[in-house]
């Protein structure tokens, strides 16, 4: 059990539990308010960024659908122009049926003038020989074509053109096919060129700003048609398979293991669809919006001072109300040594009361007037009666001068805080060492000389550290300080125990007024006390938090003005 | 009809009211004892006395409590006051509750005869008074109205009565 010896401390002991209970309750009350804001808005941010990032990712689907369509319908577009490129020409009044080697080299010129996508160009007869042809591929002049799917299904189609996937053909370079017939007299006469299909995805990809999004261009078996050379090779299939059933839409599938959201649209014009996927950003996306972040940051710390503020403000009124200082007032009329005396009478009284009957009933007793021929066994019981009153008499005034010295005062100069020591040191160390209280002394270097009496002095703080030492259930502290004012001395002993009613802290002061039960307390210490210190010219004061602690005051002037 | 005058003595000093009992009872005064303040108000419900005799610092239910209950609802019952812890205030105070004298402790035997014996003066005098009022009343029944009509007005006596 350690103590401290007369620290300087300028902090007071009547703060000191006051302080414990105001922290006590504003902590208490922080946490509450914390929970009542700060987790709310919590809960509200988290749920807005989870809104928020919905909103993006929807914002971004619907950004690539509108893409992948826009592309969809530029490659369609592109396409068409290409087919009517060779419409043209078919349908052209001087286009020769058949045409020779130059004609067909005149009409690829032309067509290159359209576009320079265009390779060769092929002319083929009923039978569907290509019987005349320009381009880097003359071996495939005269070669039989009527077995080839597409032709056979351009015929089925009913249709004047069609488009081929593309394929690798002999040429072992990816290319596409666009041909288109013509009925001339009866006779079914087909035209085809063959397409690089590079330059159509540098037209694609340079007609839009995609930065941030792969494009690619796939058919019904998932084969790229076009993709960027970095990404994949024509013919491959694509990882990324898109929806026959819908002509648009959006879907997520899983690339070497992480989540790629796509979405595609298909082409009227051919069996393709064009794919539209976000380029995956290394760690960056958190999903974070700066600025939210910051504005409740803001909002949080603003809230966290608000908390404070108020927990403080509640602390501070609890207190105002926990705290039962003692009412002076009514406390010094009933206290003063004077007073005192009048209190003492009553309690005397009654011993003297049953005395006087007590006599009185055995004079009646031996009275002849009354006949009760009265033995000495029926007196008897009054003496001892009166016995038993006259030392309850005794007894209380025995009980008030063992507080009350009869010698008079003996005024001389003492320094404070060497009489509070020499009490504890003789008396109070032995005592609490034993019962687990723990005397701690901050008492203020070099206070000024008093001029008072000490033995008087002494008894007052015996008897409010006695007081406070019976009020604390161990363990438990009694703090005793010492400080001046410049004009007085005060004394501060504030304890840990179970503190005074508000309802009774009014009445400490009066004579014969105690809590503690028959036997147990005179209830004489306080009003001696008090009228003790009011005689050497100083004050006592009283301040308790109920079930928390008590602290009473002393002040003393230097000298007494009597 | 008994003609000794019934007391109640409260007090809660158990040697001084026994004494002062034993005294009075010599003296030929019918003594109920009670010892606080409830035992007091449990006596004046079940039987009639003629004076009280009230200590005022009882534990419990204090002196000027039962007083003024006892000048509530038992109006004939005068009081007396006798008590250690005199003063001028709580006289005053008493006597405006009504209570008919005030005296300290330890008492003198004759002066406390003198005031039992004025109280029960008055006492009897307040009785008559009320009687000769009865009297009046029930003549005022007896000479008016029909049989059933005396019956009532009877009946309404009776309940004031108590």
């Amino acid at each position: 059990m350690a103590k401290s010896k007369g620290e300087d401390s300028g902090v007071f002991a009547g703060n000191i539990i006051r302080d414990k209970h105001f922290k006590d309750i504003r902590r208490k009350h922080a946490f509450r308010l914390a929970l009542t804001y700060i987790l709310p808005f919590i809960f509200l941010i988290i749920f807005f960024q989870y809104e928020y990032n919905l909103l993006l990712s929807e914002g971004q689907s619907l950004h690539m659908k509108a893409t992948s369509e826009n592309q969809s319908n530029i490659l369609g577009l592109y396409l068409r122009e290409r087919v009517v490129n060779l419409l043209n020409l078919i349908d052209d009044p001087n286009f020769n049926f058949p045409p020779s080697s130059d004609d067909l080299e005149k009409y690829l010129k032309k067509l290159k003038l359209d576009s320079d996508a265009f390779i060769d160009i092929g002319f083929f007869d009923t039978s569907g020989i290509q019987v005349a042809y320009f381009g880097p591929m003359s071996i495939l002049k005269s070669k039989d074509y009527s077995k080839e799917p597409w032709y056979i299904n351009l015929q089925k189609l009913e249709r004047r053109y069609i488009i081929t996937d593309i394929y690798l053909g002999l040429r072992n370079k990816p290319h596409f096919t666009i041909a288109v017939n013509k009925i001339v007299n009866g006779k079914y006469y087909v035209i085809k060129s063959s397409l690089d299909p590079k330059k159509i995805y540098d037209f694609m990809t340079g007609s839009e700003q995609v930065g941030d999004i792969y494009i690619s261009i796939v058919n019904r078996k998932g084969q790229y048609q076009l993709v960027s050379t970095d990404r994949g090779k024509v013919l491959d299939k694509s990882p990324i398979i898109p929806k026959i059933e819908s002509k648009i839409g959006v879907n997520k599938t899983e690339v070497n293991g992480k989540v790629v959201d796509f979405a595609y649209s298909w082409l009227d014009e051919v069996d393709w669809a064009v794919i539209v996927s976000r380029k995956f950003l290394e760690g960056n996306y958190l999903g974070l919006h700066s600025s939210l972040i910051i504005i409740s940051v803001i909002i949080l710390f603003i809230l966290i001072i608000m908390i404070i503020f108020r927990a403080n403000k509640i602390a501070q009124m609890q207190i105002e109300k926990d705290i039962a200082k003692s009412q002076l007032e009514h406390a010094s009329k009933l206290a003063s040594v004077g007073e005192l005396a009048g209190g003492i009478a009553h309690e005397i009284n009654n011993p003297l009361a049953i005395i006087a009957s007590e006599v009185g009933l055995i004079k009646d007793k031996m009275d002849p007037k009354f006949g009760m021929n009265s033995s000495p066994e029926d007196l008897e019981p009054h003496l001892e009666h009166i016995y038993e009153a006259v030392f309850r008499c005794r007894d209380i005034t025995r009980k008030l001068l063992s507080f009350v010295r009869q010698d008079g005062i003996e005024l001389r100069q003492h320094d404070t805080n060497d009489i509070i020591n020499d009490l504890i040191d003789g008396f109070f160390e032995r005592e609490f060492s034993v019962s687990n209280i723990e005397i701690v002394r901050r008492l203020k270097k070099n206070i000024p000389s008093i001029t008072t009496d000490s033995n008087q002095f002494k008894q007052v703080l015996l008897n409010i550290i006695n007081n406070a030492a019976d009020a604390i259930t161990p363990p438990g502290k009694i703090i005793i300080s010492t400080t001046f004012d410049g004009e007085h001395i005060i004394i501060s002993i504030s304890d840990t125990g179970k503190g005074i009613k508000e309802e009774d802290i009014g009445k400490i002061f009066m004579p014969f007024f105690t809590t503690k039960e028959v036997g147990k307390g005179t209830g004489l210490g306080l009003s001696v006390s008090y009228g003790i210190i009011k005689n050497l010219g100083g004050n006592i004061e009283v301040e308790s938090i109920y079930r928390k602690g008590t602290t009473f005051t002393i002040k003393l002037p230097l000298f007494i003005n009597r | 009809m008994n003609d000794k005058i019934k007391l109640l003595i409260v007090d809660d000093e158990v040697n001084f009211l026994n004494s002062i009992a034993q005294r009075l009872e010599m003296r030929d005064f019918d003594v109920t004892r009670a010892s606080n303040g409830n035992e007091a108000i449990q006596s004046v419900n079940n039987d009639k006395f003629d004076i009280a005799l009230l200590d005022l610092k009882m534990p419990g239910m204090d002196g000027k409590q039962v007083l003024e209950i006892l000048k509530r609802e038992h109006k004939y019952i005068e009081v007396i006051i006798l008590t250690g812890h005199g003063s001028l205030e709580s006289a005053v105070e008493c006597t405006k509750l009504g209570a008919f004298g005030y005296l300290p402790k330890p008492y003198e035997l004759d002066k406390l005869l003198d005031i039992l014996k004025d109280a029960y003066e008055t006492r009897m005098k307040k009785k008559f008074e009320k009687d000769d009022q009865r009297l009046e009343q029930l003549m005022k029944i007896a000479t008016g109205g029909s049989a059933l009509s005396i019956l009532r007005e009877m009946r309404k006596l009776d309940d004031e009565e108590k």
